[in-house]
């Protein structure tokens, strides 16, 4: 057997700049960093097992799945809606190789796993700006009031499939995440690079 | 045009894709040639209210079954399709 010995590589490594892009002066209205090394994992529960799945979710994540368009923090992952009886489990960098094989006891017999880790690039959008520039991509009303912290949506920005949710706030405005296709993460970086730039971007990339 | 996903609540119809007439259903084995052409290649060509299948490939992944009026656009009900699944989300 030949020994083999594969670097990762981002999806985004051709497309994603760091550093300022477009409008130069005054603070950037908003900032798009690329988050690597994240493990992910697609969870659709059999048929008529959506009750194991929510008990074997809350055994091992502490919480409930979400059965709603929800992103929840459960205990090392977020689980995060992606259709009806199914969520992704999105953990950290560095959380461990075992992230496989936990998934893999709990969930034997009540849904099915697919593992979607080199299959999906992950952006994260924040900033001042980051619903101004969402408006003009993203069909889904963002307003704080119809999506609180939490809430997620799997929808389509410039006609490609995305999960998009809401995080806390931070000191500069509202946070949001997305996840995308690895193969289509290239086009929607800059598609979001374009619509981000008469606000001027900060563009970077740190493990999520 | 918005369409009301019963998973994720309202969205544009761009993210759904037509299906065609939902009101078709397969005939027996043994109905016939007659019965399978029908099934096959027959549509009515609806003025008002038709139950139709569509399909959220750019949110939910979800078939859903809609009734819609062709001449207004306005859909009176969206529900998941059986077997889709989960039960209708509350929104
Ligand atoms: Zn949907």
């Amino acid at each position: 057997m030949a020994d083999f010995s594969w670097t990762p590589v981002s999806p985004l490594q051709a497309a994603l700049k760091p550093g300022r892009l477009g409008e130069k002066s005054g603070p950037a209205g908003l900032k798009l960093t690329e988050l690597t090394g994240f493990s992910l994992m697609q969870v659709q529960a059999r048929r008529g097992r959506w009750a194991e799945t929510e008990a074997a979710a809350q055994g091992l994540f502490g919480v409930s799945a979400p059965a709603n368009p929800a992103a929840v923090e459960g205990s090392g992952a977020t689980l995060v809606w992606s259709g009806p009886q199914q969520f992704l489990a999105l953990f950290p960098a560095g959380y461990g190789a075992d992230w496989e094989k936990r998934l893999a006891d709990a969930f034997a017999g009540s849904a099915s796993l697919s593992d979607q880790t080199g299959g999906r690039a992950m952006i994260r959008i924040q900033g001042a700006r980051a619903r101004d520039m969402l408006a003009k991509v993203c069909s889904v009303d963002l307003h704080p009031r119809a999506f609180a912290t939490g809430a997620a949506a799997a929808t389509s920005v410039d006609h490609t499939g995305v999960n998009l949710w809401r995080r806390a706030d931070d000191a500069e405005g509202a946070v949001f995440d997305l996840i995308v296709f690895s193969t289509f993460a290239g086009s929607l970086w800059h598609t979001l690079v374009d619509h981000a730039a008469e606000f001027g971007v900060e563009a970077g990339r740190h493990p999520a | 045009m918005r369409i009301n996903c019963p998973f994720c609540g309202p969205r544009e119809n761009g993210e759904f894709t037509y299906l065609g007439d939902a009101k078709p259903v397969r005939p027996e084995g043994g109905a016939g040639e007659e019965a399978f052409y029908d099934y096959v290649y027959l549509r009515d060509n609806v003025a008002g209210e038709m139950s139709e299948w569509w399909y959220h490939g750019g949110g939910c992944r979800s078939w859903l079954k809609a009734v819609r009026n062709t001449v207004t656009h306005e859909f009176l009900s969206v529900e998941a399709a059986p077997g889709a699944g989960g039960k209708a989300v509350q929104k």
